[in-house]
Parts: structure tokens; sequence; C-alpha cells
């Protein structure tokens, strides 16, 4: 028998609190599909991609009615385009983003991502034409992401690929003028990236994978505020040492509702099942703001001195709570700050609560990095990619993933407002500070080393 | 075997068990299963117990009348042959679901979903109403932890349970027992 608590506190993660499962992400191996003729390719990680996922979207919604809770979005990773599309030239590369593209529509699932390129020690041939197609490729495709990893804590910092990115960045924006810069809002460019992270824009399927695996990622920073909210309320010492605890528990519980879903969704499929990973990830909704979470824990407004020291507690605890309840945590399993994709961010943002610098501080404390961050449109290519090295170095030698979603925003300047739609939200343009400057330190291009690993101060 | 059902109401206090307990003692018998329940004040107590050969369900009924006087209890013992009904013995395979019913409590509630449930084919396995009154919804809440054949379509059950919602206004839910049972009990 199931006592009424229990059966309340799920009720209303359910119902009132926004979980849902942000995404069930199935991830394909392309390996086998290589060939040095772009038809074959096409064709071939066609059929594979399609075969293999085709049952994915009937399957959630089967699954979705089970147990009465939401999969958002339904999602494809595969296998770096620059590794299997090694062969072909940039033009080649827009024609297999094109075709992911087509089986993305075809299997009905809301992104595809992998369009990537593992580059953080040095660029091949395919690195270097799929990375010069992403502009072209994010900006005729709809439902394509596309993440280049540049840095890594054993590589160090390739600096001429973070070169490259800013040129990269600022040329998907151009291309999608109309629409605020809308292709470069699904360009991520990584620090450390995890192999088998399920949220877009990153999800790619890592070299060390199996041939297909079901991942699941799940939400809800709406249910940890509630959590807390509750928390609060009742109990009248609470202290931070409860609060951790409350977020941990909560985190648990949310996790092994992921768990459930995705395994038998892997079920279903005849895939095995990879990872759940558990993050924060709002969405431009009230009561799913990671933002709110900061105002629910008692400071004036996320980017208040206060905020990285609960950050770091917030993303922690998360870290914890999944860690214990499911012994496949993977991705990036933290708090997500992305800002436009949030309310309370974005609004914290457009008062100049929250700056770029105080968000890069809370970076080194979260997962992920400083993303989906509009930027003025006369930012120069070197000094977006100065901010992109800022970020890479904090995760390289903190050990940990970051990332940064950059957006300069055609014709836009600091304070001005951007839409991007969907859950990819809306907020204001960003200031960066001399940021229609040249950087000579960015061009002179080179690695940064990777870092020392004992010495450890 | 000679087993007796004994169902124990009334008002809670303290030794009800106590007492009803100390005279199956007194009687040889042995209690196999019992379970007791409160709704708010009301105490219902249900025992499977096994008597002495030369004992009688209306001989233990009489001892624990005569020994409970004063405690305004109504105690019955039914004698009670093992056998189970046809369902329960031709029990087919089934699925756990969880219907939920949020929404103010209005006459004929139970009957509606439990009548549509039984149609179905659906068996109640347990229960619960919390009705504190009030705006929260949760506070206004009629839970039904049932048991559902394969046989049965689960999207007609939804149907017709959505159109009961309707009329009531009411907020209906079928949900699988997994999705409670992975989200509430993390230590397992």
């Amino acid at each position: 028998m199931l006592t009424p608590k229990e059966i309340i506190s799920t009720l209303q993660m359910v119902r009132e609190e926004n979980l849902d499962l942000r995404t069930v992400t199935v991830g394909i191996n392309l390996t086998d599909c290589v060939s040095d003729d772009i038809e074959t390719f096409k064709r071939k990680i066609y059929d594979k991609i399609t075969r293999t996922a085709g049952q994915l979207v009937v399957t959630c919604k089967q699954i979705e009615r089970r147990y009465g809770i939401e999969v958002a979005n339904k999602r494809i990773s595969v296998s770096p385009i620059g590794v299997v599309g090694a062969p072909f030239n940039a033009d080649q590369m827009v024609e297999i983003a094109l075709t992911l593209d087509k089986a993305a529509i075809e299997l009905g699932v809301d992104f595809v991502g992998g369009f990537s390129a593992l580059v953080e020690k040095g660029m091949s041939r395919g690195d270097q034409a799929l990375i010069q197609a992403i502009p072209q490729a994010l900006t005729e495709s709809q439902r394509v992401c596309s993440s280049v990893n540049v840095a890594s804590t054993r590589a160090g910092l390739n600096m001429d690929a973070i070169k490259r990115m800013g040129v990269i960045i600022k040329q998907a924006a151009e291309m999608t003028a109309d629409d605020d810069g809308l292709a470069a809002a699904k360009l991520v460019v990584f620090a450390n990236i995890p192999q088998d992270v399920p949220f877009m824009a990153g999800a790619y399927l890592g070299i060390g994978e199996a041939d297909a695996v079901v991942s699941v990622g799940v939400s809800g920073p709406g249910v940890v505020k509630a959590a807390l909210h509750r928390a609060m309320a009742e109990e009248e010492n609470l202290d931070l040492s409860r609060a951790a605890d409350v977020i941990k528990q909560t985190a648990a519980r949310l996790t092994r509702a992921g768990e459930l879903v995705g395994r038998e969704v892997a079920e279903i499929l005849g895939l095995p099942f990879g990872i759940v990973d558990l993050s924060l990830a709002p969405t431009p909704n009230e009561n799913d703001s990671v933002g709110e979470i900061f105002e629910t824990i008692g400071l004036p407004a996320i980017g208040a001195p206060g905020s990285t020291a609960f950050l770091a507690m917030l993303n922690d605890a998360v870290k914890k709570g999944g860690a214990f309840a499911s012994s496949h945590v993977g991705g990036l399993s933290g708090a997500f700050i992305p800002v436009c994709e949030d309310l309370t961010i974005a609004r914290s943002a457009a008062e100049g609560t929250l700056r770029l610098e105080k968000l890069e501080a809370m970076t080194a404390v979260c997962s992920v990095g400083l993303d989906m961050i509009a930027l003025p449109g006369d930012t120069s290519a070197e000094m977006l990619s100065a901010v992109i090295a800022d970020e890479m170095a904090i995760g390289v030698i903190n050990k940990k993933t970051t990332a940064a979603r950059l957006i300069p925003a055609p014709g836009k300047k600091a304070g001005d407002h951007v839409v991007f739609g969907g859950l990819l939200g809306e907020g204001p343009v960003m200031a960066v500070n001399l940021g229609d400057q040249e950087n000579r330190f960015v061009r002179l291009g080179g690695r940064i080393p990777a870092p020392i690993q004992s010495l450890v101060n | 075997m000679n087993k007796v059902l004994i169902s124990v109401l009334g008002s809670d206090q303290p030794g009800i068990m106590a007492k009803v307990a100390t005279v199956i003692k007194q009687h040889n018998g042995n209690i196999e299963n019992l379970s007791q329940t409160l709704l708010d004040n009301a105490f219902g107590a249900l025992l499977l117990v096994s008597l002495a050969e030369d004992d009688s369900a209306e001989k233990l009924q009489q001892s624990l009348q005569e020994q409970s006087q004063g405690m305004n209890l109504y105690i019955r013992v039914h004698p009670w042959q093992a056998e189970a009904s046809d369902w329960y013995s031709n029990k087919r395979e089934t699925q756990p679901y969880i219907v939920t019913a949020i929404g103010p409590d209005r006459q004929g509630l139970v009957a509606e979903i439990a009548g549509e449930l039984f149609k179905h084919g659906v068996n109640i396995t347990n229960i619960q109403a919390i009705f504190k009154g009030g705006k929260n919804p949760m506070d206004n809440l009629m839970v039904f932890e049932v048991d559902v054949p394969r046989a049965t379509v689960m999207n007609d059950l939804r149907d017709a349970l959505d159109a009961i919602a309707a009329r009531l206004n009411l907020e209906i839910s079928v949900q699988h027992r997994k999705i409670f049972e992975s989200v509430s009990n993390i230590l397992n």
C-alpha cells in the first residue's frame, strides 16, 4: 500500500511542479556508415537513423500515458560527423546536415545532435570541413545542433580552434539575422565535453559508446523550488545543511522517475539503456526556472552576492542526489543557467543585476557554462573567441565541463531584447566589456598547454 | 480447520486489540492474520483466527461481547471457509495502476468511478480518501489502487474515466504504480 504522502508528493511533482522528462535521446553510432562517396554515406546514415529510432516517438507517447509524465522532447544524437564524415568537404558537410535534418523530420524528433567536431588538440581535415560548414548547415536545417570541443584538461586549450569558432559563431548569427542570430543558438563550444549528454545543443554519441543507446535527460527546477519552498514554510529552523538535504532528496526522486522511463523506452526499442542526466534545465515558463530557486532560498536575485555560493551548493546537491538514486548518472548532471531559456535569469540580466562577468564566475561551480547569452551584434569575432577562451579555461583548470553558447545578435546592442522562440526563449542582449575591440591575444593562436595536475592550490 | 473471520468496529480507544486478542488466547485460538484501520475516530479491525477443534464462532462471539462490555464495540465472528471466490482462484495477469481523482467531494463520486472500473474488469485493491476541504487540490483527493487485467484496453478505460471527470468537474488520472514506487522508495 502506498501512503497518501507518497501519492501526493508524486502527483504534485507531475501536476504542479513541471516535472518532465526534458528528453529521451537515442544515441546512434554512425561509424559503420562510413564511405568516401557522399551519396552512399547520406543514404546509409539516413537509413540507420530512421531504422534505429523508428519507434522512438510512439514509444515515448505510450510511456507518457502509462506514467502520466510528459516527455517534452525526443532527440537523436549521432557519432561526431567531423570523424565519420572525414573525407568530405564543407559543401558536402552541409548536405550531411540536411540529411540529418530530413531524418529528424521523418522521425518526428525535436533535435538531432552530433554535427560535431572534437578538436581540443588539433583539427583534422574532416573537422575543418565540418566547422567551415556550421553556419550554412545551421541556417538551412531546422533541427540540427552542432557542438565543437575545443579544450580539455588533458590537452589544454586549442586557441587556433577557439579563434576559428569566434568567426564561425559570428557568421552563423549573421546568416540568420532575421531571427536574431538563431543559428548561433544551436551551436555550442565545449571544454571537456561528455560523450553521453542527452541535452542540446551538446548531444553527440561518443566514440566509446555502444552501437545505439537510450539516455534520458530529466529536468525539474520547479520541483526543486517547490520542495525548498515547502520545507522553508514548514520548518522554522531550516538552515543550509537542511536545504542541501531537501535538494538532494528531491534530485534523487527526479532521477528515479527518469531512470524508470528511460529503461522502459530502451526495453521497448530493444536498445541498451545508457544514463540519466539529471540537470536542472529551465524552460522559459513560470515555475520552471533555476533563477527562481535563488529567490526562494533568500537571495534578492540571481546575480547578487551569494549567488555563486548557493549555485555551488545547488549543483553539488543535485549531483549527490542523482548519483545516489541511479548507478548510471552521466552527461552534465547539475544546474544549468541559460540566460534566454530561463525567465528569472533573463529578467535579472535585463535589470542589470546579473552581468556577464558574474555569470562567468558562477559557471566555475555549476554544470555547463555561458549558455544562451545574446551579445551585441558588433562584438568582434576576436572578442567572442576571447569570451570562449575564458570560459574554456575555467573548465580545463577545474577538470569540469564548461561550454559557451553565445549569440552575437546582428544589429542589436546591449540592453535590446531578442527572441528565439520555443525552448530557446528570449532575453536581453548583454554587454561585453570592450566587446567591439580587437584582441591581439586571441590572434596569437597556438595552444594553451594542459595544466599541471599536481601542486594543487 | 476451524477458522473464523472476526470484524471489530467501534469508536477508537486504547485496549480494543488487547481485549480481543486476550479473549482469543483464552479460547486457545491463534490469530493468523489481521489488519486494523482508522477513519477519523472510527476503528475497524479484521482478524483471521484458527480456533480449537471444540470451539465455535458463536462461543467466541459470546465471550468477546461479554468481555468487551462498556467499550461499545460491534463484534461479529463469522465461520470462514478457505474457499476463495471464482474470480480469486482464476486471477488473470494484471498490471497495478493508481487512479487518482482530484476535486471536491460529492455524492456518488466513489460509485461512479468504482462502477466504471468494475465495468472494465478492474479490481480495486485499496482505496483511500483525503478530503480536508479547502482550495488546495491535494486536500481533496481520492486514491484507488487497482489491478488492471491485460485484456482491458487502457485507452477505453481512460476515455470512460475522462467522461466522468468532465461530468463531475474532477481531474482523474490513471498512472502505472511503478512511477509512485520508484519516486517514493529511494531505499530499496
